[in-house]
Formats: C-alpha cells, structure tokens, sequence
C-alpha cells in the first residue's frame, strides 16, 4: 500500500498545541499570516483555567504584577517576560483573553492588579485573569460573603469540608455541603463528565432541584469547576437562574474540567480561523532551511510535510515532551537546540523539598535572543526563521512565579510579531 | 502535661526487633509498653532490601551467619508465610567476575548447609529473562524476601491482642531516671504534643536500632559500640525479575535485585557514616549503583525507578573490621549491662532483620528470667495472626481485594497501588498506632499509600481530602501534615529524578504548589486575600 | 455475564506492553493523571478504566486483566491516547486480551460475525454469500433502472477488471435494504466515474479483528486485497463505514500484505468531487432550517486520516445543510467520544453497557438540539438509533448519502427509510 504524504505550505508553522502554540497561531492569523500548528495533547489539558501574568517574584505574593514585571527587568533580565514591554505584555494578554470570550469562554478582563484566585484546598493564588464562571468565587472572597460550597460524592478531587475549613480563618461564612450528582450514583464520578452531562437541560434542572433544599437563604454557591464544557458561562447562567443563587466554580486537580474546555475550545475555533491543526501527532523531524523550516508528521495513516516560511517553537517542558532527560542531560526534543541546564543531575534539584528559590532545573530551557531566537551551540540563532515560546524557554520558573499561561501568551506575541517581520523581509 | 503508665517491660523502638521482643513476651505472659520516637519501622527495619537471606551472601566469609540465617528464614517461612515471597534466588556471575571464586561458591554452601543447584547460563535466563548473555555462572538458593511491615504489624498487634500491652508512636525516650542500680522511671516526650509520659517498669528493653549506643549511653552505659553504615537501595516502578539476583562475587555495592512485591529494590551501597542521621540518598550513591548494577542486569540502565532510600545499619564494631563496613560482623549481640551497674536494662544490637526472631527470643529469654518468668519462647512455633488493619502493606493486595469485591462505591484513594478508601478507613480504626489522629503519613506507613510511581503526588492530595471529609484534620495542619509527608518522599525521591520520572515530577510540582499552594504555606501573604 | 474460563493463559501484559506500544510511549511513561479514565466512555464498567487497565498491569495483575470482561466495553476507539499527554494506548493491550480469550468465552454475537466472515469469500458478517450479493445487486439495479427513467441507462458493475474505483458494501443494505444501495450507485453515475464492485471481499466489515482473531483479521483482509489488486483497480473507496476502513489498512500494515491500491474513504471523494463541482449539491432543500450534526466515526476520523477526514466531512455537511444549519457535537473531530457501537459492542450482546457507553454520546446530541445525526458509518449509525430510541432522543439518523441525493433531486421514494416525516416526501412529484 502507497503511504501517502500531503504536502502543504504555510506561513507559519507552529510547533505545540499549549496556550503558547494556541496563541501564536491566533496571532499569526491576526497578522493575515498562513498557518500550520501540529501538536498533541499536554500540560494545558491540566490547566485550572486561570490566567497568571506574575504572581510571585522571589517569594513573594505580588499584588501588581506589572510592577513586579519592571522589577523582574532590572533584576533577572533573562527572564522571557522581561524581554518585553509592559506594553506589548497587556496588548498580547487582551487580545487572547478577548478571544477566549469569543469562543465561549469568557474571561475576566487582565487588570491592574492580580486577584486571590480559590484553590480547591482552601488555599488562594495570585492570577490577573480568569473564567467568569470562577470570577464570583474570588469576589465573594474578598467580601467575606456567605457561601455554601458543594462537593460530589465519588469525586475526587476536591473536598468542600476541606476547603470551608482551610479557609475558615480568612472567609467564616462558609458551609460545606456533599450531593449525589443525577445519575452518577454509588461510582467515581469524573468532572469531566458531570460537566458534559450538566450541558444538558434535563441535568440542570435535576441539579438545581437537589441545591435549592441545601439554599437555606445562601446567595452563593461554590462548586466544583463542572458548569459545562463548550459553554460554561451559559450553563452557569441557567442554574442561576433555576436556583436563584450566584454560582462559581472552583478548579479540582487533574483530570480537571478548565483544561479541557480550552483545549476543546481551540480544537473547535482555530480550524474554523483557518488554522491547519494537526492535534493529535507529534512533529518527527524538523530541518531548518535558510528560507524557512521543514516539517514531518507521520499520521495514523498517511504523513504531512509542512514547509514554511518561519517556524515557533512552543513544545513545552517535560510533561508535553518539549524537554526530556536522560541520567545526564536535559534536552530539547524537537531540534536537539541545546538546553541551558545545571552542570549536573545532582544540581537538578534541591536537597530541600520545594526549596523557596525554585529547583534550578526549573529554570532550563532553551536560550533566545531579543528576536525570540532560539540561540545554537555556537550562541548566535539557529535560524532567522526559527522562533520559540512559552514554558521550553529558560530563565523562567513558572511553577513557583505563578506566571504560567501569561507567559506563554506574551512571549506567542513576542516570537509571532519577530516571525512576522523576517517573513515580510524575505 | 504529664502522664503516668506503669508496664512489665519498656521496649524502646518498634523496628522488627523491638516488635518481635513484644510478642515474644507477651506470649509468655508478660505485658509490655512498645515505645517509638517516630512510628513503626521509621529505622533499619523500614530501610532494608527485604531479603529473606538464604545466607547465601555470607558463605564465603561468615559460615556460622550464613547458617543462623538460613535457620530463622525456615522458621519465619512457616510461621508467617503471608509476610514473605519465597520467590528463590540465584547467585550469578558476569564476564567481569572472578570465576574462581564463583566457582567455590557451592563448596561454602555445603560447608553451611545451605543447599544450592547449578544453573546453566540458558537455565538461568529462562528463569531470569533479565539476565544477559554475559553470565558466566550460576546458582539457585532458597532466597526469599520479607514484607517487614507486614512482619511489624503483626507482630505489634498480636502482643496487643495477647493481654494489657501497648504501643505509643511518636515517643521517645529522654532520659532515666536511675537509682540503686535501676532504671526506675524512663522519662519520654510525645513528640507530636510536646507532653511529657513517664513509664514505670520493671525491666527496660533498648532496641533502637542505630541508636542502641546513644540510648545505652543515655543509660550511663558505655558498653555498647556501633558502627553506622548507610546503604542505599533504588525502587523500580515494576517488578524486574521473578527472584532474588546476587552477584556472586566478594560482597560489593549494586549487588542484589530483590522483588518486593510488585517492585524490585536494586542495592546496597555501603558507607561508613559518622551520624545516623546521614541518611539520605544521594545521586552519586544512585549513579553508583546503577554502574554496577548494569553489569548484571543491563536492563536496569532502561528501567524506570520511582524512588530511592537509605537505611543505616548498625553494625558491631569488630576488631578487624577497621574502616569497612562490609567486613564488619553482621552478628548481632544481647549487652545485659550488669557490668555498668544496671540490673533491669537491656540492649539488643546489630544483627539482621532475617534474624530479628532469634534475637527477640535470646532477649526475651534473659528479660522473662530477670522478671521469674519460665516460659520458654514459643515464637518459633507460634503462627504468626493476620487481621484486617494490618494487611495493607502487601504490595498488591490491596488491587486485587478490591478488583475482587468490584465494588464501586469504594473510592480508589491511591490509583498506583489501588488501595480503596475501605482500607484507609480500616487502617485509622484499627492498625496498631490508631488513634484520632492518625495521619497521612501513619496511613502511608502502614498501607501501600504514596509508594506507586506518582509517589504520592495524587494520593496524598485524595487521602488528605478524606481525612478532612471523615473530621480527622480540623484545621490548616491537615496541610501542613501532607506537606511534612511529602518532603519525606521527596528525600527518596530526588536522586532518581530523570526519564519518565521528570514529568511525573513536574506534575507533582505543578499540583503541591499551583493546586494546593504548598510552596507559599507559611508566608505572610499566602491564602490571604488583598 | 461474559465470563472467561479458568484454564485460559494469562498474558504477561507489561511484556506484551513492551513489544507492542510505540518507543516513547510505553506504559512506563505513565504520570497517573487520570485524563484518559476521564475521558473514556467506558470508564466505570467492571470497575475498570484506562488508567486502571495500565495500573494493573503494572502491579503485575496479569489474571485480572486476562479475564477481565471489560475489554470487550472498551471500543478500542484510541480516544484515550488521543488525550494522554504520553500518547498511551490502552487499545493495542486490550486488543492483545481479547485476543487471549478462548473461543468459546468471547462474546457470542462477535464471534459469530468473524465466523460468518469466513465462510466465503464474500467476507460478509450476515453471511451473504457472494452469488447471493450479485443477484441482490443485479435484481435492484434492475428495479431502479424499470422504475426510474432517470437512471434506465445506469451501470452497476460487478467484477469489472480496470476500474478507476472499486468500492466496498455493508452487508446490511445487500441483505435488509437493498434499496439503500441505490443512491450510492446515482452518486457514482452522476459524477461518471468508472467504478465497480468485487464479487469477492465486498462486504465493508470486519469483525475478526474486534474479536481478537489475528489470524481471521489477516485471512479476511488478505482476501479483500487479493481481490482488489486482481481487478487492478487503483482506488479502493471505502463507503459509509468507519471499521472495515481502518482495518483493512492497519491489516495491511500489521501482516505486511502486498497491496497496489490506494485506500480512500467515500466522504473525503465526496468532498472532493463537490470541489471538482462534479456534485453540484446545496442547502436549497433545507428550506424549514433543519438542524444536523455529524458523528466522526473515530475508525475514519482519529484513528485512521486524522482531522483531514474530519474537515472533508463538515465541508461535506455545511454544503448540504448549510453553514448554519450545522451544529458540531463537543468534542469532535479528532477528539470526539467513539458512540459506543463500534469494537464488536454492537454484536456483544452486552446491552446494558453498550447503552451506558453510549450516554455519553446521547448527551453530546441532546445538546446540539440538532434533528439529524449523520454517520458516515454503519455501527454509529445503528447505535445512536439505537441509544435514541433508548434515552428517548427526538433526532433522526442518516447517511450522507440520503442527504447528497436529495440536494440532487435524484431521491427514489422507497430510499427514506432513515428521514423523518419532515423529510419524507421532499423532492417527490406531488402526488395531486
Ligand atoms: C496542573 C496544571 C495547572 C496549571 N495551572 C495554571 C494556572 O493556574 N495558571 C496559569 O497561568 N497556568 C497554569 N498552567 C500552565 C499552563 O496551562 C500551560 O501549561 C503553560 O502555560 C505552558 O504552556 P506552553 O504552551 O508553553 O506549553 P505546553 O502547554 O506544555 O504545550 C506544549 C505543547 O507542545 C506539544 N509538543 C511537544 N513536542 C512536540 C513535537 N515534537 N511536535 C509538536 N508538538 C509538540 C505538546 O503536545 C503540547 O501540546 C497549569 C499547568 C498545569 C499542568
Ligand atoms: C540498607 C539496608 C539494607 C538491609 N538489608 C537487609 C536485608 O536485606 N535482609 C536483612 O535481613 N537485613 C537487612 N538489613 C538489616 C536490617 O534492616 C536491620 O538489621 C534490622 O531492621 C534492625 O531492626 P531493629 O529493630 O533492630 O532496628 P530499627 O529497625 O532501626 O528500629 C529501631 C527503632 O528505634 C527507634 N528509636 C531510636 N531511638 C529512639 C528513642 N530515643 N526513643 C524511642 N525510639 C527510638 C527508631 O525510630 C526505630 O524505629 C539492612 C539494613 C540496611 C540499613
Ligand atoms: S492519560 Fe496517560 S499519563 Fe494520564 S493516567 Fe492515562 S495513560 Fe497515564
Ligand atoms: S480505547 Fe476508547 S473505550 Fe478503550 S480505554 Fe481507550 S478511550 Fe476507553
């Protein structure tokens, strides 16, 4: 039997299918650029939803991120957000967060300020945006209003009793209450598919009948975050509206439900932007050209080769497989670009358990240049036409600076207006 | 506050010999309070290969060990077989090995009595499929190994179920109060409330394990001398071999793979340490290890580990030993201390767990003497009772019971292991150390909680929700408990950070501190809203 | 219940595991997350799920997993790998189970499938044997050709060497509804292209390798492409179905069969041919705005072409129902829930959880609000009439087909049997 290879030309190919890759594309056709995205499932589908820009800096809990973004300038210039003006940073973190309400996720609008975003622990964290189903949740916080939280039985994940009672110091009003989600009895019940199921009328209606007993005259409900999935803010509308009460999610841990609600999101909106995705294969060999980069995917059943013009890199760290390690040495999946990296293993990690100055392998990645170019063994760019984005770059330690999405969103913008420009020089 | 409890017998540390001292006594007659300043096998006992020494390994140097071991590791295949896995083992050589001496090796064994069956190269291989080409030699010897939490438990709730004994974790010993010659009240701290419990009796029992001599000393006895040597052990994420693997070459570092149940340990290495509490993995001990032992299992350079951990053994200071720890005795020694001046104090040092039995048995027997107790041990012969509390540690166990029971509304808590929210709950209600507050890590210790390849990452996440759920944690400390927890995993944890444990570590990461914010607990800013 | 006898062997699965998963994403690779259990259908039954599956196997639970029922729930649809950031398959281990199960303990209704597939050299599942499929198709063709004018010159060919296309049948038109075969032989009359059946290897399932039959799967296929390369003819077009498409090219990759065709699936010819303007079809006859989603068949969209396939078939439906009239299920494309009929469920007789399979998907429809599901394959078809009927859905199902003949007005009257009563009499002469 023949294999098959399509061929198809392209702008812009953008290798990864995180926020980083998401946004470059988005970016990319903002720009009226051609694009391909290959990529496959990966961290984003753990996501809580949140968007951070910068929430802690030497540990330290920021309420003003952009400050912290001027101080991180002068004190760790690597730092990929410290490449970028403040400027560009807000014009990148509207746009995409626009677009996420276009898609049917609304977002809150990034402000001057982060906000205490609830944890399903009852603990909080400093974001600038996030899900307007969640939004509540960070208000009734900081006015210490009266709340029933609800968890599932057979959820795992989230505890209401857990979190009312972590949170009892900082918000009293809470009271804890545990339903039987419809028809998902006696079982493990996964977020996802109460979510999937709460999309339709007839399960919004039976849940809403089981929290109006509990109400008791409480005007605000926190859940588990499993209001829908295409349609989040519609389906938390509706039980609005048939409880009475305001409502707000709180993300669970993986498998969660806001993860999968961007990847579903992006899956459904960037083929209908023009965007070729290829969503559920690899890029297996990747040749850099003077005049662009080449591309394989080898599908199920026939292989793709992409040639485009310029090409951003946004393969992630180890759990999307940007990165990898052996016993000695951390590298870069996608091109072999070498990887900043402590001299050895031992000075991976640190003797102390979440050490406050971050684990330095955090912080490996690959190195680029004021133009978002990845830098080659010799330091200068590996390419004119080779550009790189999100959590792969070092110098940044997203985990423990809480600036996960914002900076892969700031540095797609960042990597796509350098690829834009050596297009239109060519 | 102070507390007051009076007993036959303090036994000071709940390893296996301290345990097995319990039973030991208590199936004579003779009630005992079990103390631990940590929990159940917190030491050596908790840290160890698990083997069931056929003895195999000290023929060539030791004739009467190798023999002593091969006696109590009949004993304990009779009386608590659901505690062991007599997989078997084999001793082999590889192309770097000294074939001379591997060829000696069925002359020691017969001089100790131990009995020991030729392989060839493609028999060892059919039985072994991870043995290379390269193996010059073979033997097959009845190696077995041991669950020695299993082997704890048990032993610390039969000797409760037997009369009026008990067990206090998280207590240690301070000091003692001495007069005329006798050990009249040990004075000791509950670690976790900071109260202070004194206990009144009759004989005191040092079995602490490295800390034997610190004990001894605190005793005013300056008899006993130890000579620490950490090893270190790596934990792969699946079960490598059917059976026990040795190098059959002079005792050496990366010499053993042993199962232990659905994972195999691969070790030791061996270094003199001058504190006890030098006990924690290191990478170059990993890398070590793992040079050496790809020799013998190239496999092992591919193998996915989850976990690494340390134990320090505390071994009599022989004469000739010098320096090293390999040649130092592995015999152990019952100190009466009747030449310091001490009439009711005892300390039981060194040895193995493989001869934790006979040890318990020689200091029970001088311990019931001095008390005008004639019972004889009948540990040798008395069967080992399993009960519900006390048989999660099984690895495995846990998956199949409940993929038997097949029923769903029992929440799986740690999806690695499968060990099911029923277990959990049978544990806080009813292993030995059950009190309200049992923690996370208590459940951890005594089930397979935290030890599959997320290590924790989920489970502790799940378990920690559920004690909240059933009022076990009533405050922020049920966090800072899991927190406790999982900086105790992530010692083990570190130096095996590479391959396919990376991104099981990031996610970790990502879930402690992005989900949970456990990096944050504690500054002044956390959890705080604005 | 399906219960396994005792004396069968147990599979070593992290052996098996090792020999069949892809390098890099072994099970090793595992970080536990839980995201394929989430996402599975069948996640629950028999208390097992994806992520247990692999957990098992790695406590070394050979029995259980040699034994247990549930890999004739799961589909082998891929949709767990498909969101498993390590790429994880569970499908090839449990397809590897089914194999293990001894003839007489696998589900009867499968088994009896493969059998009948073997009996001849028709591969037919219901057991048509191949003279019996030539008088069938000569017999309708006949009819239409007396029945209708338009189509009194129609050419419907059977082993004819040198075709550009040789295309596939599902036994079920053939055997229940002969008639249905009719508006693919229009499609094919209308755009002129020179196609014809096989007498040998015409039936477009596969069962054998659902039932774990490796060695069936390869026979069957082998007589399938035989049967191709015989005739010469250069494109294979695989017809509403999603199955015997992906089986037989996976077949021919796995047993290394020599085959000088080239696979194609009927949607994606559609879609082109209506680029090519060869089938000239609009929404026009979508006048009461109609609302219709489409089922990927996961054989077709993620398991065999990818969202290529995906993106033919909405262009396909948009045109003919119009952009707007369209609504896609969430997830779909490559990401979408496998309707819980295909992987031999259907045939399994286990009812009770192909229905409980099939929640899932009836949730997706129900809130699409759409009138009609399109199911360019025979199994999804059957079974989200089926969990309709059962969960009490108010939509339709049908086939692309349908749809393409009535934009083109060429529709026969006895061809309806899947529309609704809003669509019954479209473009019929007016019987005043
Ligand atoms: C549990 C969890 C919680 C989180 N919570 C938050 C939060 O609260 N706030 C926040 O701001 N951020 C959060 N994040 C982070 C955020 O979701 C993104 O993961 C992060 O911003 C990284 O984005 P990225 O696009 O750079 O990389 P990734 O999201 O890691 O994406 C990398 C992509 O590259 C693809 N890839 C890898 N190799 C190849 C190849 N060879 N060819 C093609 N594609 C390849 C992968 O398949 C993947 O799609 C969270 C992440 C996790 C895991
Ligand atoms: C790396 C390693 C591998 C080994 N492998 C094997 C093997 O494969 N087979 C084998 O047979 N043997 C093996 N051994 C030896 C075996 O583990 C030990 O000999 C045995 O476990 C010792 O048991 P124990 O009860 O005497 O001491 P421990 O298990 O160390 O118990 C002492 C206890 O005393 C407690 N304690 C200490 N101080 C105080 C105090 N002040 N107050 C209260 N409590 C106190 C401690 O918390 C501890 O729980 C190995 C040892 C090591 C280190
Ligand atoms: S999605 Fe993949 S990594 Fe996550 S539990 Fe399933 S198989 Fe493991
Ligand atoms: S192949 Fe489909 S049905 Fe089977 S485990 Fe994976 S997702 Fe579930």
């Amino acid at each position: 039997m023949k294999r098959h290879t399509r061929h198809v030309t392209a702008d812009l190919a953008v290798i990864g299918t995180g926020i980083a890759g998401c946004a470059a594309s988005i970016f990319a056709r903002d720009l009226g650029l051609t694009v391909a995205q290959i990529g496959h499932s990966g961290a984003m589908a753990y996501t809580t939803g949140y968007i951070d820009l910068l929430g802690v800096l030497d540990g330290r809990v920021l309420d003003d991120p952009w400050s912290g973004l001027d101080a991180l300038r002068s004190t760790d210039a690597c730092h990929p957000l410290a490449r970028m003006t403040n400027h560009d940073i807000r014009t990148a973190f509207d746009r995409f967060v626009r677009l996420l309400g276009e898609m049917g996720l609304g977002y809150t609008a990034p402000g001057d300020r982060n906000v205490s975003a609830l944890l399903p622990y009852g603990t909080t964290k400093p974001t600038l945006s996030l899900p307007d189903t969640m939004l509540p949740g960070s208000d009734a916080l900081h006015r210490r209003a009266p709340a029933l939280i609800i968890d599932f039985e057979g959820l795992q994940g989230f505890s209401a009793t857990e979190f009312c009672t972590n949170m009892a110091s900082v918000w009293p009003g809470l009271r804890p209450a545990r339903l039987v989600f419809p028809g998902l009895e006696a079982r493990p019940v996964f977020p996802e598919v109460m979510a999937r199921t709460l999309e339709t009328p007839v399960a919004q209606e039976q849940l809403a009948d089981l929290i109006q007993p509990l109400l008791n005259g409480a005007e605000t409900i926190g859940l588990p975050a499993i209001l829908g999935l295409q349609a989040p803010d519609r389906v938390r509308a509706r039980l609005e509206q048939l409880t009475g009460a305001t409502l707000f999610e709180i993300p669970t841990i993986p498998p969660g439900v806001p993860g999968i609600r961007l990847r579903e999101a992006f899956e459904r909106e960037l083929p209908r932007r023009g965007v070729l995705l290829e969503p559920q294969n690899k890029v297996s060999e990747a040749i850099l050209r003077s005049t662009g980069v080449d591309l394989t995917v080898q599908g199920a059943l026939d292989d793709l080769r992409i040639e485009a013009s310029a090409a951003v890199l946004a393969s992630g760290r180890f759990l999307s497989g940007g990165l990898k390690s052996d016993r000695y040495r951390v590298k870069e999946t996608v091109l072999n670009l070498p990887v900043r990296q402590p001299e050895t293993r031992d000075g991976w990690f640190s003797a102390e358990y979440l050490d406050p100055a971050g684990y330095p392998v955090n912080k490996a990645g690959i190195e680029i240049d004021a133009a978002f170019r990845p830098l080659g063994p010799d330091g200068v760019p590996a390419s004119d036409r080779l550009f790189a984005a999100g959590v792969v770059l070092a110098h940044q330690d997203w985990v423990r600076q809480r600036c996960g999405a914002g900076l892969a969103i700031a540095t797609a913008y960042g990597a796509v207006q350098a690829a834009a420009g050596s297009i239109n020089a060519r | 506050m102070t507390s007051l409890r009076e007993t036959d017998v303090l036994i000071i540390g709940a390893g296996a010999t301290g345990a097995g001292v319990m039973r030991d006594l208590a199936l004579r007659g003779i009630s005992s309070i079990l103390i631990d300043r940590s929990d159940l096998n917190a030491g050596a006992s908790g840290g160890n290969h698990g083997l069931l020494h056929s003895g195999g390994r000290y023929v060539s140097a030791d004739t009467r060990t190798a023999a002593e071991c091969h006696r109590e590791a009949d004993i304990l295949k009779r009386i608590a077989p659901h505690c062991i896995d007599d997989c078997g083992g084999m001793f082999v050589a590889v192309e770097w090995d000294d074939e001379t001496f591997a060829r000696r090796f069925p002359d020691h064994c017969r001089d100790a009595g131990l009995p020991c069956k030729e392989l060839s190269t493609d028999a060892a291989r059919t039985r072994e499929p991870a043995l290379p080409g390269t193996v010059i030699a073979a033997y097959a010897v009845p190696d077995a190994t041991i669950d020695p939490f299993a082997l704890v438990l048990g032993h610390v709730d039969h000797a409760i179920h037997l009369g009026d004994s008990a067990y206090l974790p998280h207590t240690a010993v301070d000091v003692f109060e001495i007069a005329n010659g006798v050990i009249e009240m040990a004075m000791c701290r509950d670690l976790r409330t900071g109260a202070e419990t004194r206990i009144r009796a009759r004989q005191v029992i040092n079995a602490g394990g490295a800390s034997t001599m610190d004990i001894a000393q605190r005793a005013g006895c300056s008899d006993v001398k130890l000579l620490y040597s950490k090893g270190t052990l790596l934990v792969s994420n699946t079960r490598i071999s059917k059976g026990v693997i040795n190098r059959l070459r002079v005792p050496g570092d990366g010499d053993i793979l042993a199962p232990g149940g659905t994972v195999s340990l691969l070790g030791t290495s061996s270094v003199t340490v001058p504190r006890i509490e030098d006990n924690r993995p290191t990478v170059a001990e990993i890398d070590h290890i793992l040079a050496e032992g790809t020799q013998m299992l190239p496999v092992l350079e591919t193998t996915r580990f989850i976990r690494a951990f340390s134990g320090v053994r505390p071994l009599l200071a022989a004469p000739d030993a010098g320096g090293n720890a390999r040649r130092a005795s592995r015999r152990f020694l019952l100190f009466d201390h009747e030449d310091q001046g001490l009439k009711n104090f005892v300390t039981i040092a060194g040895g193995k767990l493989t001869t934790f039995r006979l040890m318990a048995e020689k200091t029970a027997d001088l311990v019931a003497a001095r008390l005008g107790n004639t019972a004889a041990s009948t540990t040798s012969t008395t069967p080992l009772p399993q009960g519900d509390a006390i048989r999660w540690t099984e690895p495995g166990l846990a998956a199949r019971d409940w993929y038997r029971r097949a029923d769903p509304s029992d929440m799986i808590m740690c999806e690695c292991e499968m060990v099911a929210q029923s277990a959990v709950d049978d544990i806080t209600a009813d292993a030995p150390g059950a009190e309200s507050h049992m923690s996370l890590k208590a459940i951890a210790q005594r089930s397979r909680i935290g030890k599959g390849a997320c290590q924790g990452a989920f489970c502790a996440m799940r378990v920690t929700s559920h004690l909240y759920d059933t009022g076990v944690y009533d405050s922020r400390g049920g966090l800072e408990l899991m927190r406790a927890f999982l900086a105790e995993r992530y010692r083990g944890v570190r130096p095996v950070l590479w391959g396919a444990q990376l991104p099981q570590a990031e996610l970790a990461e990502i879930l402690h501190c992005g989900l949970a914010g456990l990096d944050l607990m504690g500054s002044s800013t956390t959890g705080e809203p604005e | 219940m399906l219960k396994k006898s005792a004396e069968t062997a147990t599979i070593d699965f992290l052996a098996t595991a090792r020999a069949l998963l892809p390098e890099g994403a072994s099970y090793d690779a595992c970080v536990g997350c839980g995201l394929c259990a989430s996402g599975c259908p069948a996640s629950g039954m028999f208390g097992m799920d994806p992520r247990r599956f692999i957990n098992m196997a790695m406590l070394g639970m050979n029995e259980e997993l040699s034994t247990t029922p549930w890999v004739w729930a799961c589909t082998q649809c891929k949709r767990c790998a498909y969101i498993c950031p390590m790429g994880i398959d569970v499908s090839l281990l449990v397809g590897a189970s089914r194999s293990n199960w001894a003839k007489e303990d696998k589900p009867k209704g499968i088994v009896r499938s493969c059998a009948a597939q073997m009996l001849d050299e028709s591969t037919s599942a219901i057991g048509l044997r191949s003279e019996d499929f030539v008088e069938i198709v000569e017999e309708t063709a006949d009819e239409l050709r007396q029945n209708d004018p338009r189509f009194a010159e129609i050419e419907v060919r059977i082993d004819k060497p040198g075709a550009k296309f040789i295309i596939n049948q599902n036994s079920r038109e053939p055997a229940v509804e002969p008639e249905e075969m009719a508006p693919i032989w229009k499609i094919f009359d209308y755009v002129g292209a020179d196609w014809t059946y096989a007498s040998k290897g015409w039936a477009a399932e596969n069962f054998c390798m659902f039932s774990g039959d490796d060695e069936a799967w390869r026979d069957m296929v082998k007589t399938r492409v035989d049967a191709i390369n015989d005739l010469g003819a250069e494109i294979w077009v695989n017809t509403e179905c999603g199955h015997s498409f992906y089986t037989l090219w996976k077949g021919i990759d796995r047993f290394g069969l020599e085959a000088n065709f080239e696979p194609a699936s009927m949607v994606s010819l559609y879609a082109q041919w209506i680029r090519e303007g060869k089938l000239p079809v609009n929404s026009d006859w979508n006048v009461d705005n109609l609302k219709f989603t489409v089922q990927d068949p996961c054989q077709l969209v993620r398991k065999s072409l990818g969202d290529t396939a995906a993106d033919d078939l909405r262009f396909v439906v948009e045109t003919l129902v119009g952009k707007d009239n369209f609504v896609d299920m969430q997830p779909c494309r490559s990401a979408n829930y496998c309707c819980g009929g295909g992987g031999g469920f259907l045939q399994a007789g286990m009812s009770k959880e192909r229905r409980a399979y099939g929640k899932r998907k009836f949730d997706q429809i129900v809130t699409t609000k759409a009138d009609y599901v399109l199911t360019p394959c025979h199994n999804c078809h059957s079974q989200i009439d089926d969990i309709g009927a059962h969960y009490g859905g108010a939509y339709h199902v049908t086939h692309l087909w349908t749809l393409i003949c009535i934009s083109l007005g060429i529709l026969g009257p006895d061809e309806r049997k899947y529309l609704g009563p809003e669509l019954a009499a479209i473009g019929l002469p007016d019987p005043q």
